[in-house]
This record gives structure tokens, C-alpha cells and sequence, in this order.
């Protein structure tokens, strides 16, 4: 391949861009997709631009480490498909990651173009959504090989991404993987928390089902320590247990009025959106809807909701943020979509309170302006409220998304669980083993609200090290 | 039989002495242990803040390689706060609990916007007063006299306007014009002004040539600034006065409460010497009642406070060439 | 699983349902509420359990038609499955043996009512039940109340059964002739509400379970909030069952209207449709 085409030529390739759909259309639809997707030509020639580096610093920057030129290899040759089966090797959700992942910061960050050239880096996420779109629509679904099964069998509580990834190497190992799931769908944050126009769930059933087709087993409506406790699974026969049950508590300011009517956690917002289908009429469950939405916080949660409250009708959708643009920890895409979308951004702009009608339904707010004072702990400047400069906004919306916690559940059903003091699993960062020996954590359980792929890491790694941990017991 | 009973702030003391905000006053133990003493009312130890800020800044450094992570941690001080504020109000409902000496909650902020709505839910925990420590610093070099002077009364306006319990406030003396102030701000929503807080020191080290901080308790002879300012506000202002930093004696006590505070407040000496200090003072400010033929404090408080009619700058003028002048 | 074992009407409006469902039947403590989902369209929503039968494998629940989903649930037939079933979520009731026990259940609040006074009396309790309805075809379980109650006063707003008057009435004519050491109240929240002022005016311990609005019922979404001491909690997860003197009922009540007119809006659309 590699001389196939002179490298000089590759790097005078512009990186491609992907196409979008245009802002006014999307917005009136929930589950329409923003970014449409590489045609093949493009995908082929993006493709060209790699440079299949003799030490590939950008599999370093993967926290799965997949396999990165290999599988752009496969796509310049036109052996798409096998692109795609690379991808599962280390990826069980390749579709997944290729449209949620943060690649500016992780692979993309480490490309030779950006690190020796100065230029814009191989688009290394469209890509792989590219590949695994390519596979999807082909109706030629790669199962990845398993081992011959060895009758272990092993659980994990919850469906979300890293729970899916541990899954997803586990029932490679040979064991017998069953994931249990507290709600009526699978997929956790992959469902309920991230938008049908970032990442459609018809995408995330089709990665489930490949998982299926692997073997393992989805126990929907089941609540691990509560349905049956894990004293009763373990009387079962399951031998080993993956916790991942996400950070799915939400966070709120607990300043004055935040209990009326209409002032939502992102999660309730999202999730009867995302998971109850709310924004379709022919669903029961209904979300309220506003003409004036305020969405406070500055992640991609947050940008995730104000969209959300463009698509459903809103007049004006507004971010409040208490520090500068600059400073939010959104994906630079979600803001700049968002942006292009209409939504309108109020930084370093903090509530202070909450006001409602007579029947109590959020009608204003009070908020104040914040000037940047000196570097916190986290090297960002401190916000500080600056006196006197209150100001009222009429809203009838607001969802409040500065952050969730990890679910107490799990560790209220174990207490010998070590938990920090904010309810995370404290866990050996290598091995992801718990203080328990036969339960391993990852995702948000254990970094309280990080990536779904940081998350897929952290089952990965977990597979891997419980393998090891059931194997030296058995052979005890 | 001589009776110590004052009014300070609407409340009623058994004496004027009052364990002041420290450290000390932070467990339901000492608070138990200051009442045995005798002391007339305790002020528990502030909530700053600052302190939840750098319990953010500290606990992000504790919670170890988290790449990606800073949507979570963004909002994560007012998860902090709420644990802080949650663990003070339940040490104010302890204390209303098992004391029957009023208990004072103290508020050290640098900003009226969060602490309006925590005053609110101070006084429905029981607090029978709140003291307002404003940490105003006058190094901060983009306000001017007349913006610092203002947060002040806009401050003490929007707390007053939460809450029905009273409130005090704890001022430094660095003001160019401390008198005015002190006499306007007594006609403020505040029911008391305790003169003055005790700010931080530093120092050199000129073996290591560092700047370190001294005088984190106070001197025996530091009870002075405020004594003199007690003595020439008492008889102008429209509200109590507490007498705070360097009461370490009954001696000083009795200074105050001639020269017209209502109160006194200690921490230093606490901190030397241990809560028996209160028993002490209060003995000893009984027998020198006594011995000087007073029943109650309101015999003789104020006995020295300068008059009303005397004109304060002239006053103090004179007696600077007086000493200064006369000193060979 | 979740199939519909049997079904009973106590009125047009109240019905009784067995679930076949036997993981919940085992884990299952008085005091625990379910989430259930009819069809792929359906509300996620909470009922209480009513009892259980950890033999037979099933669960007992009672549901009261107020709109779409509880008219979706009941115009299920024998044979037929609930699409979703989740538990047992909440807190289990705290029994303890204390004495003489007053529980209060307003309408189809007497179902889970029900398993709180079998296990109260269990424990050794003298148990007194009042329960209440606004007339006689919305009172419940009469017989089983009995069964492990010493004494139940039944009351009627209309004066159609029983003795007429509030819930409160006949709470108050208990609590002044005998004394009570703690006090359980089911039911709408307003009776809740009154009953709860009523029991404080004499001192008495009392538990309330709140019926908020849940679209998760796992501590997800914070749409169960309630205010309980000053303190933000969670229905789902922290209750439902909370020291009634503490609850701010009036902000619950305020949040149950949270979706009234999306609510009659679809039962609107949903009669039409039948």
C-alpha cells in the first residue's frame, strides 16, 4: 500500500470534511443525524491521507487501542468490510464510537499530521463510523471468532458501553456472559442519555445484536441487589461480576425555586426523550415543552438538551454557563453545531433563583454576571459573582445539567464494597478489580461522569484481568 | 446578690461573655464543654466561602487520572457546598439540642449572592443570630473606597431581607473614615457590630528569606484599637457592641464594659488557657462588681464611653499633643 | 413472566390484579413499589405491591383508573402480560415492635396498607386501622384490614358506608381515647397532608408514602423529588416512605400537577379512541 502513493502526495491531501445537514432542517427533527456521513470516495480518499506510520503513535491515544492504519489500510484498498472486523477486534461498538468519541483529544491528537506536519489530522473518527456504517448497511454482519465455550459464567450489572465492552471480550474468552439491565432497554447512556441526531438508537440496536449473535445473553427489568440479590446470583453459579452501573444520579444547585414545575435534571429531559420516544405523539409519555428553554451547564450533556429543546419547539434555547466559552468542556463540534442551530449562549452567567406562576410552573429566573478571578485547583480561572449585576429571564423551561453522580444502588447492596466518598468504586486502576475480589467496576461508576469511551476501556480492561483472576482460580 | 444579665442582639445573656468564632467552636462537645464554663452565648466557627473552594481544589487533585473527566468536576463545588452546609446546619440543630445558651451561626463571605438563601435555612436549623464576618480585604486593588463601603450595606440588606432572626456584623478597623462608617452601618438591618476581626499577619523569615504568617493569636495588648473605638462610638451608635480580639482577662472585661461594649467576645484565650478562662473571668468580674458596689452591668457600662457631645477628632487630637507633646 | 394471573374488580374504578412475576415475589418486603410498562408506546409508572406470594411465584397489585396508563394496565385480560416489570424498588417499611401502631389508608392506599398492618401485628403491635374513601364503592380490602387489625374504623365522605367524615376524623377519635406510638398514612397526597398536621399536633410519629410522579423509579432522574427537612429527596430511591412531619406537601402537591395538562390531554386522545 505504502508505495502505492508517494507520501508527499498524501500529505497534500486536504482533510476531509463531513457533510452536515443543513442547520434549518435539523432542527425540526429529532432523529435526523447532523452529520451525514463519508460517501465511499471520500472515506477512500481521506484514507489515502494515512500514512500507515512505522510506529503509530495514534494507537497510543486510543483507549481502546484499536488498531488504527490497519483498518484505514482496508478502506484505501476498498476492503471495507474488513475494516470493519479490524474495528471489532478491539471495539465491540465501532459505530458508536465513531460518531460520540472526543477524537480531537485522544487519537486524532496523536496523528503525525498533527504532531510533525502542523495540519489537520487523518479523520480517524469519520472513518471508523464510515466502516461500521458500511457494514451495517451491507446486511454482512463480522462476527468476531469466540473461544470454544468453558461453561463460566460470569454477570454484569448494567447494559451501558463499558458493561457492553467487557461483554463483548468476555464472551470471546469462551465464558457465558449474561448482562443484566435495571431498565426495559439496553444500552444505557448509549439509549437514554445521548440524542437520536448524535447517535441514532436503530445504530446502537444493530451493535447489541451483533453482541447477541456472539452469545451474550440481555436480562432486561432486572435490578442486581434488588430482583435478586448477589448472594442469589452467585448460589447461580456466576462466578465473577462486572459493575457498571454508570453515574446515573443527577445533580442539582439547590438553589431557591429549583423544585417547580417545568425545571428538569438533564437526565429526567433526556431520557423521556431519548428513551421514551416523548418528542413522537404516538408515545404516552409526554415531556413539557417551552417557549423561552434554559439549559444550565457547559458539557455535552448540556449541549445535548438545548438542542434537544430546539428540535421540540422552543423560541429561544439558551445555554447558561458560569465561566467563558472557552473554558466549557463540550466537543468543540456539539458547541459549533449548536451555534449554527440557534442556540443562544449566555457565558459567565450564573442562577441564583427561580420563579413560577400561581400554579407553580417555572415562568422567570434571576441569574448574575461572573468575572474570571484568579486559577483554580483545575488551572481554569475561578468564577466569581460580580456584585449588584443581577438580571431576570423569562423562561418556562429549564433543565439543570451540571453533572450526575454515580448510582448508589450497587454499593448499598454491598457494603463491604469500598466506595469513595462521593459513591464511586474505588478499584485497582490496572486490574479494575474492586475490594471485592470477584467484583470489577469500570465507567462511570468508578470515574464518576467521564466517556463512553473511556468507559469501554475500563470493561476491556476489566475482561481481561477477571479472565485472568478465574482462570488462576480454577487452576488452583 | 449581683446579677451579669445583658441584652445583645434582642437576646438575653446570663453574662457578656461570649466564646467567639473559632476553631473551637466547631464540635458539640467544646460547645457543651463553653457552656459548662459559664459562658453567656457561643458563635460557632464560620463557614467560609473560600473553604469550599479549595475543598474543591483539593479533592480534584485527589481523584486521580481522570482524562475527560471535566464535565463531571465542572459544577463540583456546589455538591461540596451542599455536603459543607448539610454538616453545619446539623451542627446548629445539635447545639440548639443540647444548649440552652443562645448559639450564634457565622457567615465569613465575600459575596451576598449565595449566603442570602443559607441564611434562610441557618434560622429555620434554630440559629438564634447570625454574625456576618465580611472578608473585605482592602488589598483588593480594583475597588474603591466608596464600592467596598457599599457591598457592606447592599450585603447586610439582602441577608436582612431572608431572614427575622438578628444579625451582627464583625468589621476591621480599615476604614478611612471608621467612625462614620461605624455609626452608619449601626443604623443599618444590623442589631450588633463587633469591633473588630482579627486579620492575617505575615512576617519575614529572613534565615530562609520566605514570607511567613505570625500572630495567628492575638497579643495581650492588641484589645486596644478596639477599646477606643468602643469608648467613642458607644454613646453614637443605634445598635450593640461586641468587643472582640485580645480579651484575655477579666481585667480587659471589665475595660470593655466601662468604656461601653455590651459584650465581649474570646478565642485567644481559649486557646491558651483552656475554657476555665470563662469560670475565671466571670468570678473575678463578679467579686470586682462587688467590691465596687454595682448590682448589674448596666450600673456601670458605658460609665467611660465618651460623650455624646464631645467632639471625637478634637478629642483625640488634644490628647495626642497631651502625651506626645508632655512625653520627654 | 408478568403474565396476568387473575383479575378482580372492587369497583368500575378499582381492580385487582395478580402477576405471575416469582424473582419479585421472593425479594419483595412491605412497603416496595414496582414500575411497570403496558406496550411499546406505554408510560413507565409506579404501583405499590399490594402482597405477595412467594410460593405461587406472583405479586399482588391494585390499581385505581385515573388516565391512560392505569386504563392500559386494566383493560388487560387474563392470559395477557404486562410489556415491562421492574423490582422491588424503595425503601422496605421499617417494622419494629413499639406498641399500638395507627395506619391510615385512603382509598387504593388501603392496598399497600395492607402488608404494612399484616406485618406490623406480626411483629407484635396492637394495631389500629382507620380507612377511608369517598364512598362505599372505593373502600378496599375491608375483610383482609380486618383480619390483622384489633380495631378498623371505616369512614365515608358521604356517609354511604362506615361513619361519615375524613380519614382525620376517625384517627382523631382513636388518638384521644388511646395512646399511639406511631402512625403509617397511605393515600392521596392531600388526605396525607392532613392527616400528617393531625398527628403532629399530638406529637405522634408518623410515616407517609409518597405517591410523586417517577418516569425511572432507579434514582436516575430526580422527578420524584421531594423536600423532606429542607432536604432535596428522592421518592424512588430514598423513600417512598418518609417522616410525614418533615415532607413539604404542599411543594409535593404542587409537583404532582406538574403534568396535568399533558395528562388530559391524552386521556382525552386515548377515550377516543376506544
Amino acid at each position: 500500500m505504502r508505495s502505492k502513493t508517494k507520501n508527499k502526495d498524501r500529505t497534500l491531501i486536504p482533510r476531509v470534511k463531513m457533510p452536515e445537514l443543513a442547520p434549518e432542517i435539523r432542527v425540526k427533527h429529532q432523529d435526523r443525524e447532523v452529520n451525514m456521513g463519508l460517501a465511499p470516495e471520500q472515506a477512500q480518499t481521506e484514507a489515502t491521507r494515512c500514512m500507515d506510520c512505522a510506529n503509530p503513535t495514534c494507537i497510543e491515544g486510543c483507549p481502546v487501542s484499536i488498531n488504527i492504519p490497519k483498518f484505514i489500510k482496508y478502506i484505501e484498498k476498498g476492503e471495507v468490510l474488513n475494516a470493519a472486523a479490524t474495528l471489532k477486534e478491539t471495539n465491540a461498538l465501532p459505530a458508536v464510537c465513531g460518531r460520540v468519541c472526543p477524537q480531537e483529544k485522544q487519537c486524532e491528537a496523536r496523528c503525525f499530521y498533527v504532531d510533525k506536519l502542523g495540519k489537520d489530522a487523518v479523520a480517524i473518527g469519520h472513518l471508523e463510523r464510515f466502516a461500521a456504517d458500511f457494514e451495517r448497511n451491507s446486511g454482512v454482519a463480522n462476527i468476531p471468532e469466540t473461544a470454544k465455550p468453558n461453561g463460566i459464567k460470569v454477570a454484569t450489572v448494567g447494559s451501558g458501553p463499558s458493561s457492553l465492552s467487557f461483554a463483548g471480550d468476555m464472551v470471546k474468552y469462551g465464558y457465558d456472559v449474561t448482562v443484566f439491565e435495571a431498565l426495559h432497554e439496553i444500552g444505557g447512556v448509549l439509549k437514554y442519555g445521548i440524542p437520536e441526531f448524535r447517535l441514532p438508537n436503530s445504530v446502537v440496536d444493530f451493535e447489541l445484536e451483533n453482541l447477541r449473535k456472539m452469545g451474550v445473553k440481555f436480562q432486561t427489568n432486572f435490578i442486581v441487589g434488588r430482583t435478586a440479590s448477589f448472594d442469589d446470583l452467585k448460589e447461580e453459579g456466576y462466578k465473577g461480576f462486572f459493575i457498571g452501573s454508570g453515574a446515573g444520579l443527577p445533580r442539582f444547585m439547590e438553589i431557591p425555586g429549583e423544585n417547580y414545575n417545568g425545571i428538569l435534571s438533564s437526565n429526567e429531559y433526556l431520557t423521556r426523550v431519548n428513551l421514551m420516544g416523548a418528542s413522537t405523539s404516538n408515545t404516552d409519555t409526554p415531556v413539557l415543552k417551552g417557549k423561552n428553554v434554559a439549559v444550565i451547564g457547559g458539557g455535552n450533556t448540556a449541549m445535548d438538551s438545548v438542542r434537544t429543546a430546539l428540535r421540540l419547539g422552543a423560541e429561544r434555547a439558551i445555554i447558561i454557563y458560569r465561566r467563558s466559552e472557552a473554558e466549557m468542556p463540550a466537543r468543540i463540534e456539539e458547541v459549533k453545531h449548536a451555534k449554527e442551530e440557534g442556540v443562544e449562549f449566555m457565558t459567565l452567567c450564573n442562577p441564583l433563583e427561580y420563579f413560577a406562576d400561581e400554579k407553580g410552573r417555572v415562568n422567570r429566573m434571576r441569574l448574575n454576571r461572573m468575572g474570571l478571578g484568579e486559577p483554580d485547583a483545575s488551572g481554569r480561572r475561578r468564577p466569581m459573582p460580580i456584585e449588584g449585576s443581577e438580571f431576570e429571564l423569562d423562561v418556562n423551561l429549564v433543565v439543570v445539567a451540571v453533572g450526575v453522580s454515580p448510582n448508589p444502588l450497587v454499593p448499598s447492596c454491598l457494603p463491604d464494597l469500598k466506595v469513595t466518598k462521593w459513591g464511586t468504586i474505588v478499584v485497582d486502576e490496572d486490574k479494575m478489580q474492586s475490594s471485592m475480589p470477584d467484583m470489577f467496576a469500570g465507567g462511570d461508576i468508578v470515574r464518576g461522569g467521564a466517556t463512553v469511551i473511556l468507559a469501554m476501556g475500563d470493561g476491556r480492561k476489566a475482561a481481561e484481568n477477571m479472565h485472568q483472576f478465574l482462570q488462576n482460580k480454577s487452576n488452583i | 446578690m449581683t446579677n451579669l444579665n445583658v441584652k445583645y442582639l434582642g437576646l438575653d445573656l446570663k453574662n457578656p461573655i461570649i466564646a467567639g468564632s473559632s476553631g473551637l467552636t466547631n464540635s458539640i462537645e467544646n460547645l457543651k464543654a463553653i457552656e459548662a464554663a459559664g459562658a453567656g452565648a457561643v458563635v460557632l466557627k464560620s463557614i467560609f466561602e473560600e473553604e469550599i473552594y479549595l475543598e474543591f481544589a483539593h479533592e480534584f487533585s485527589k481523584l486521580g487520572p481522570m482524562d475527560n473527566n471535566l464535565e463531571f468536576l465542572d459544577y463540583y463545588d456546589y455538591q461540596i457546598k451542599k455536603d459543607n452546609l448539610k454538616r453545619y446546619l446539623t451542627l446548629i440543630k445539635e447545639a440548639k439540642k443540647e444548649l440552652s445558651i443562645p448559639v450564634i451561626a457565622s457567615i465569613n463571605c465575600v459575596s451576598s449572592q449565595e449566603w442570602g438563601f443559607f441564611a434562610k435555612k441557618v434560622e429555620d436549623a434554630g440559629a438564634d443570630a447570625i454574625e456576618l464576618n465580611m472578608f473585605i480585604l482592602p488589598s483588593n486593588l480594583s475597588q474603591t473606597s466608596q464600592d467596598n463601603e457599599r457591598m457592606y450595606f447592599d450585603i447586610v440588606s439582602r441577608i436582612a431581607s431572608k431572614v427575622n432572626i438578628p444579625l451582627s456584623l464583625k468589621i476591621s478597623s480599615y476604614f478611612s473614615s471608621l467612625g462614620s462608617i461605624i455609626r452608619d452601618l449601626s443604623f443599618s438591618e444590623v442589631k450588633g457590630l463587633v469591633l473588630f476581626n482579627k486579620y492575617y499577619s505575615p512576617d519575614v523569615d529572613i534565615e530562609h528569606q520566605k514570607i511567613i504568617s505570625s500572630d495567628v493569636l492575638s497579643h495581650d495588648s492588641d484589645y486596644k484599637l478596639s477599646l477606643r473605638w468602643i469608648g467613642m462610638m458607644a454613646n453614637r451608635v443605634n445598635s450593640d457592641l461586641s468587643a472582640s480580639t485580645g480579651v484575655h482577662d477579666w481585667q480587659t472585661v471589665v475595660k470593655m464594659l466601662l468604656v461601653g461594649a455590651t459584650t465581649v467576645q474570646v478565642v485567644s484565650a481559649l486557646y491558651r488557657d483552656g475554657f476555665p478562662v470563662i469560670t475565671d473571668m466571670i468570678q473575678n468580674l463578679e467579686r470586682w462588681m462587688d467590691s465596687n458596689n454595682y448590682t448589674s452591668i448596666a450600673d456601670f457600662r458605658g460609665k467611660l464611653s465618651l460623650d455624646n457631645s464631645t467632639n471625637l477628632a478634637e478629642f483625640e487630637r488634644v490628647q495626642f499633643m497631651r502625651n506626645f507633646g508632655e512625653y520627654k | 413472566m408478568n403474565k396476568i394471573i387473575a383479575k378482580e374488580y372492587f369497583s368500575d374504578k378499582v381492580v385487582k390484579l395478580v402477576v405471575e412475576n416469582p424473582l419479585i415475589a421472593k425479594s419483595r418486603k412491605p412497603g416496595n413499589f414496582v414500575m411497570l410498562r403496558i406496550g411499546e408506546e406505554g408510560e413507565r409508572f409506579p404501583l405499590t405491591i399490594a402482597g405477595a406470594d412467594p410460593v405461587q411465584g406472583t405479586i399482588t397489585l391494585v390499581v385505581q383508573i385515573m388516565g391512560v396508563s392505569s386504563s392500559k394496565l386494566v383493560a388487560l385480560e387474563v392470559g395477557e402480560s404486562i410489556t415491562d416489570l421492574v423490582g422491588p424498588l424503595g425503601k422496605p417499611t421499617h417494622i419494629v415492635k413499639i406498641g399500638t401502631v395507627l395506619a391510615c389508608g385512603g382509598g387504593v392506599g388501603v392496598a399497600p396498607l395492607l402488608p404494612i398492618v399484616e406485618a406490623f401485628k406480626k411483629a407484635g403491635n396492637r394495631v389500629l386501622t382507620v380507612i377511608a374513601a369517598r364512598n362505599k364503592d372505593l373502600i378496599i380490602l375491608e375483610d383482609e384490614i380486618r383480619k390483622w387489625s384489633d380495631e378498623v374504623i371505616v369512614m365515608t365522605d358521604d356517609g354511604s358506608y362506615g361513619r361519615q367524615g375524613l380519614i382525620t376524623a376517625g384517627m382523631e377519635e382513636i388518638i384521644q381515647r388511646e395512646k399511639v406510638d406511631e402512625c403509617i398514612v397511605i393515600g392521596p397526597a392531600v388526605m396525607m397532608k392532613f392527616a400528617s398536621i393531625l398527628t403532629k399536633k399530638y406529637n405522634i410519629p408518623t410515616q407517609a408514602s409518597l405517591n410523586s410522579i417517577m418516569v425511572d423509579g432507579t434514582g436516575m432522574c430526580g422527578a420524584c423529588r421531594v423536600t423532606v427537612d429542607g432536604k432535596t429527596r428522592f421518592t424512588c430511591v430514598d423513600g417512598p416512605e418518609f417522616d410525614a412531619h418533615l415532607v413539604d406537601f404542599d411543594e409535593m402537591l404542587m409537583r404532582l400537577g406538574g403534568y396535568t395538562q399533558e395528562e388530559k390531554k391524552a386521556t382525552e386522545i386515548y377515550s377516543q379512541k376506544l
